[in-house]
């Protein structure tokens, strides 16, 4: 077996070596914030000439940059994500489910293209479409507006797509054995079809809210007023503004990261396996 | 059962509705738009391919057509050899393998331009550690994404930090793939690990590794958070990728036709690259 190659004690050591390095580079950016939104105000400043452990490790743990947060936009930004994510993730599970559970289930004249078309449309990067879509948006007057965020991240070819694989590896004899007692098809999918796709559920529901929670180029466009600003908005501009707060910034950076982390690793696994199905298949 | 040939088309229209409206009519809106001289006031007027021709004597354009080429015939390859290797190293079992695994995927949990935000910092010479560290270690410090020379080199390490891992796991499932059958037998027959790899591996990684190459090309060509947040296209245009420019003109120039033109010419790149996505997935190869 190929095992020969990991017994080699040299190559285990070059191997575990050259991960630890990589993973140190991965990492190190990200502890380096996490303990920076940790230093007290006066401690922001690293002085080039002054490279020591001290860079790394603060004098003194103090959650006085997240206090600070409250008082500025961040809170504003912190709601407008959440509403836009979490609305897209309850309307995208519902019209994608629809759609995905329509092509596993049904016969219909056009289904391979309609088909062939949402795939089309989630390998096609949104941000392709960012500029013109912002044109056709504005005509609607939509600009500046949770809808703007919201209705055009709704419909999602990936989704579509996961929920059809999920849907069709059900026999159809399940669906009809339903059909037969008389239950109707909004029914069965609503009643016997989503039930059993929790795990596509789960993983559809990460991807629709990090689809929002990161979006960046579409809120930029579509709403740059300061109301409706997203968190990454809001902290694109701080870094810009010569602002004073930079403890600030270090802090709504690090709890934006955290919070698009946590699900993330939560679900790893059926998140990668979801991911490469999208990819391979 | 009138209702039932209806049927289908009820449980699709909302998605699919949703999709020809926010997906596909962006792209008539483009080529209609990048025909029109229209100002972000709205007043319309068509004028054929007068913005192409104008793109066309435009250095602007052509500097940022360069960047943006550049920019994708050095990133794309180089995400493709990292998340390679990165794949490579993590494939066979082994103590605490998944947590590596887990630590280098870490960064696709970080959007794009939290990745820049991070860099940002971390490379600032007054907030972030690394220029410390280098003049510590005797190189100095850089100017990194201020710096003429130094800002696109910048800007595609920042994508690779962020891309690599999530490019590694195709890579993987595709190593998953390969039977270990094939690689049993090319041992029997004395083959080194060189040779295995070589010979046995990359001719059955061919399609995963085409994937990678053709999905993230399609991502990159329209590549813009990092530069609008940490560059703005600068220094001296030396980040002004195309995204940025259609960007540009529509928001500080107020020139919608320029804009539409350069989102025209984008997606007509993405949908060859799409395509030849398409292609590839459909090639019977290698089904095992």
């Amino acid at each position: 077996m190929t095992e020969t190659i990991a017994r080699n004690p040299l190559s285990v050591a070059l191997r575990y070596g050259a991960l630890s390095v990589l993973a140190f580079a991965v990492v190190c950016p990200l502890a380096w914030l996490a303990l920076a939104s940790l230093r007290p105000q006066a401690e922001i400043f690293q002085p080039v000439s002054e490279f020591g452990w001290r860079t790394f490790v603060p004098s003194a743990l103090t959650l006085d940059n997240y206090r600070a947060l409250l008082n500025g936009d961040f809170p504003l930004a912190l709601r407008n994500s959440s509403i836009v994510a979490l609305t897209t993730v309850v309307f995208g599970l519902v019209v994608n489910a629809l759609a995905g559970f329509a092509f596993a289930a049904f016969e219909f004249r056009g289904k391979n293209f309609l088909f062939l078309l949402v795939i089309v449309s989630f390998m096609m990067p949104f941000e392709a479409v960012v500029m013109p879509l912002y044109v056709m948006i504005n005509s609607f007057g939509w600009t500046n507006s949770y809808k703007a965020l919201i209705v055009p991240e709704v419909a999602n070819g990936m989704i579509i797509f996961l929920f059809r694989q999920f849907f069709a590896s059900i026999p159809k004899d399940f669906y009809e054995a339903a059909r037969v007692d008389g239950a109707s098809w909004l029914y069965i999918w609503a009643f016997i079809a989503m039930p059993l796709s929790w795990p596509t559920i789960a993983t559809s529901s990460l991807m629709l809210f990090l689809s929002q929670w990161d979006s960046f180029f579409w809120p930029v466009v579509a709403a740059s007023d300061p109301n409706y600003a997203v968190v990454q908005v809001a902290i694109a501009r701080n870094i810009n503004f010569e602002e004073n707060n930079w403890g600030g910034l270090f802090a709504s950076t690090n709890l934006a990261i955290i919070i698009g982390m946590i699900p993330f690793l939560l679900m790893q696994r059926f998140y990668v396996r979801s991911l490469i199905s999208g990819g391979i298949k | 059962m009138v209702s039932s040939r209806l049927t289908p088309f009820l449980f699709l229209a909302p998605a699919l509705i949703g999709l020809a409206v926010f997906r596909l009519a962006p792209i008539v809106i483009a080529v209609a738009g990048s025909m029109t001289g229209a100002s972000l006031m709205g007043d319309l007027s068509f004028v054929g391919l007068e913005n192409f021709q104008y793109l066309l004597t435009d250095p602007e354009f052509w500097s940022s057509l360069h960047v943006t080429l550049i920019f994708n015939l050095i990133i794309n390859p180089l995400q493709l050899a990292v998340a390679f290797a990165l794949a490579l190293l993590v494939f066979q079992p082994g103590r605490a393998i998944w947590l590596y695994r887990t630590l280098l995927v870490l960064p696709m949990a970080v959007s794009t331009g939290l990745s820049a935000v991070l860099f940002g910092l971390f490379l600032d010479g007054n907030l972030g550690p690394f220029n410390g560290f280098l003049e510590w270690i005797g190189i100095g410090a850089q100017p990194f994404h201020r710096g003429q020379e130094q800002a696109l080199g910048t800007l595609i390490g920042i994508a690779t930090w962020k891309g690599a891992g999530y490019w590694m796991l195709f890579l993987l499932a595709g190593l998953y793939s390969i039977p270990s059958t094939v690689h049993e037998a090319a041992m029997i027959d004395g083959a080194t690990a060189w040779q295995r790899f070589r010979l046995v591996t990359l001719p059955l990684m061919r399609k995963p590794m085409a994937f990678v190459l053709v999905a993230d090309t399609a991502i990159n060509f329209l590549f813009f958070a990092p530069v609008y947040i940490l560059t703005s296209g600068g220094p001296s245009g030396a980040t002004s990728v195309l995204m940025y420019q259609a960007y540009l003109s529509a928001f500080t120039f107020s020139d919608l036709g320029r804009s539409q033109a350069i989102s025209t010419i984008l997606l007509l790149i993405i949908l060859m690259i799409v395509a030849l996505e398409l292609r590839l997935l459909r090639s019977p190869e290698d089904r095992a």
